[in-house]
């Protein structure tokens, strides 16, 4: 399952406000091959997004400050084509959350987040179409 | 007759021979075609305080008549023009004056002939001259009195047949009531013989009011007590009663009613019959219960997902912690293996997390759903009763169908339809799923055919239209009776249809129930705009 992707490693934007939970995920993704930039709130991704280059969001949905739907919302705007995925313990997927790509649910495992995360970032560039 | 008299009696419950004063004055017409007579009669008649009226011919006689009321007329035989023969019979021809008391006063001597003749006119009593003033006195005193009572007796009829014929409109009005009411009102005797069934009683538990007249509505009834109470007990002791009881229909159906039952006391004095009103609260309490359900359910939803998302928070962390454990260099293959256990122990945990806590939460946006996943979802949470109940499964998946939904709602919607083809099948056989893409005949939308087909024992023709009515149920008491009127509401909502049939053959029965869900539904979705991008989600495995 190790990343099969020979071109250059993709960035992933990690947002989460809690720091252990995030770190592990960090791990995961950099094991599969992905390059991984950590924010603890909202505002501090948005600052991030500012100055380095990004290929995906990947933020929590319940967060002080910046929810991860306001956090989506505000992505969106800045960068219309940037993939923004919502990852969240609960169930339901929130009525605002139309902004966003994808949601994920947090107990889908290791291999099913990598697998969905990386057609997200591959899949459109097969299917122009679309 | 004097109009003072025959004024409109009233209706109370006064006595009747108040309504005539038995010392009113009664009018004496005498007729003599000599005036000197006329006052000798006027003198001795004095004592009696009637009224005396004096004419002095026929024709006068006849105008006092129309005019007033005249309780006894005395009249002389021999007048000249119109005789007191021809008065007589002119007085009785109208019907005014059939009872009029007339007495003749004859100068001449009468033969048994005349008087025979006076009798056939109309005449009641003979007075020959000369007069004796006691007897025409007694005499007339004795019609008068009997005129007055006469008077007073055709007041008392009058008054009762008025009273009759309120007595009856109201009867009837009350009869009509009672045929109006919906609720059940019946009268039984005090050993339970049914006395009287409305139409109400009728139509609640079937038996017309000729087949049960007389029968024991306890027998008939099976009645019971909701709660263990003795309500004939208490009747006896408050003579009412007010409660809940359970009565069996002529159809073997069980309903509870409300009930109100009352002692009546008889002409003697006791107690001999029981009023009873019946309302049918059956469908009232079920609603009550499935309110009280679903908002139970709501309540347990909004725990559920809190403790769902507390719960994979953390699980999240760890089961990315196993998973970066079970292959790291450091480790021994032993230690690996122990972490590769503990990772696929953890993701147990969360689809279990998953299939129950996460059940109940529903998203407020239709999205873009696997409708296998679905049906392979509620196929896994049937699987026992699958296996215990020896049904096979077969699965005719045309494609990977997506369709835009709930997916919980979806859910519950298989779940409903398995379950029952399930329940139909309790000595096993086959089940068949089928999903293919396809256009709505009627409409021509585009969208997806569920179809769910069971061996089972078949819908009844008669049950057909009333499947999909709340609280319609073939289980007895196993079902609630919502499952299938629930679901129809939720295909609705999804802009969808849903239908059955029954086919018997030689070999047996097939029941197949076929949901529609259109393509697109006019409910915004998070994805339905991006509905390739799905596709490519679901096919991704083939692109790496």
């Amino acid at each position: 399952m190790e990343t099969s992707l020979a071109e250059a490693k993709r960035t992933i934007l990690c947002v989460d406000d809690e720091a252990t939970p995030m770190l592990l995920r960090r791990f995961v993704l950099e094991k599969s091959g992905f390059c991984v930039l950590t924010a603890a709130s909202g505002q501090e991704a948005l600052q991030i997004l500012d100055r380095q280059p990004v290929d995906l969001v990947l933020t929590d949905l319940l967060m002080p400050g910046l929810s991860g739907t306001e956090l989506a919302r505000e992505v969106k705007r800045r960068r219309p084509h940037l993939p923004v995925v919502l990852l969240s313990g609960v169930n339901e997927i929130p009525e605002d959350a139309t902004a966003a790509d994808l949601f994920l649910s947090k107990v889908e495992g290791p291999e099913a987040m990598c697998r969905k995360l990386s057609e997200m970032l591959h899949g459109p560039r097969n299917n122009t179409a679309a | 007759m004097a109009a003072a008299a025959w004024d409109k009696p009233p209706i109370n419950d006064e006595p009747f021979v108040k309504l005539t004063d038995p010392g009113e004055k009664v009018n004496i017409l005498m007729v003599d075609d000599q005036p000197a007579k006329l006052m000798s009669y006027e003198v001795i008649l004095g004592d009696l305080g009637e009224n005396l009226i004096k004419a002095t011919s026929a024709n006068e006689a006849l105008e006092h008549l129309l005019k007033k009321d005249i309780a006894i007329v005395l009249t002389d035989v021999s007048m000249p023009d119109i005789d007191g023969f021809d008065l007589a019979e002119m007085i009785r021809q109208h019907p005014r004056f059939q009872k009029t008391a007339i007495i003749f006063i004859s100068g001449v001597h009468l033969t048994d002939i005349d008087r025979v003749k006076g009798y056939r006119q109309g005449a009641v009593d003979y007075i020959t001259v000369p007069v004796v003033p006691e007897l025409l006195r007694a005499k007339v005193s004795i019609f008068a009195e009997l005129h007055r009572k006469r008077r007073q007796l055709e007041v008392l009829n009058r008054c009762l047949e008025e009273r009759v014929a309120e007595r009856t409109t109201e009867l009837r009005e009350r009869a009509d009531l009672l045929e109006l009411a919906s609720e059940a009102i019946i009268v039984i005797d005090l050993q339970g013989g049914i006395r009287f069934w409305n139409s109400g009683a009728e139509e609640l538990y079937g038996w017309g009011r000729e087949e049960v007249a007389g029968k024991n509505i306890q027998q008939l009834l099976c009645t019971r007590a909701v709660s263990n109470v003795d309500w004939k007990a208490e009747l006896v002791a408050h003579g009412k009663w007010e409660g809940n009881l359970v009565h069996c229909t002529r159809d073997g159906r069980e309903v509870i009613v409300a009930s109100r039952q009352a002692l009546a006391i008889g002409n003697n004095g006791t107690p001999d019959t029981i009023l009873e009103i019946n309302r049918d609260i059956t469908s009232h309490l079920k609603t009550e219960e499935a309110l009280r359900k679903a908002e139970r359910l709501a309540a347990m939803g909004r725990v559920a997902g809190i403790i769902a998302h507390e719960i994979n928070n953390p699980l999240e962390a760890i089961i990315n912690a196993f998973y970066l454990l079970r292959d790291h260099p450091s480790l021994d293959l032993e230690a690996r293996e122990y972490a590769q256990l503990g990772e696929q122990e953890l993701l147990r945990v969360a689809h279990i997390v998953r299939q129950t806590l996460g059940f109940y939460r529903e998203s407020q946006q239709a999205i873009e759903v696997s409708v296998t996943e679905i049906l392979d979802n509620v196929l896994e949470l049937q699987s026992r009763y699958l296996q215990r109940n020896r049904i096979a499964v077969q699965r005719l998946y045309d494609s990977e169908v997506m369709a835009i939904g709930f997916p919980v709602e979806l859910k519950q919607v298989f779940l409903n339809l398995i379950a029952n083809a399930v329940q139909a099948m309790p000595d096993g056989g086959r089940l068949r799923l089928r999903v293919q893409p396809g256009s709505n005949p009627r409409s021509g939308i585009r969208g997806v055919f569920i179809s769910i087909s069971d061996t089972g024992s078949g819908i009844q023709p008669e049950h057909a239209k009333r499947l999909f009515e709340p609280f319609f149920s073939t289980k007895a008491n196993k079902g609630t009776g919502l499952g299938l009127w629930i679901s129809k509401g939720i295909i609705q909502k999804h802009e969808g249809t849903i239908d059955f049939r029954t086919v018997r053959t030689s070999r047996g029965c097939a029941t197949c129930f076929r949901v529609f869900l259109p393509e697109h539904i006019s409910v915004n979705g998070i994805r339905v705009s991006d509905a390739a991008n799905g596709t490519n989600e679901m096919n991704g495995d083939q692109l790496g």
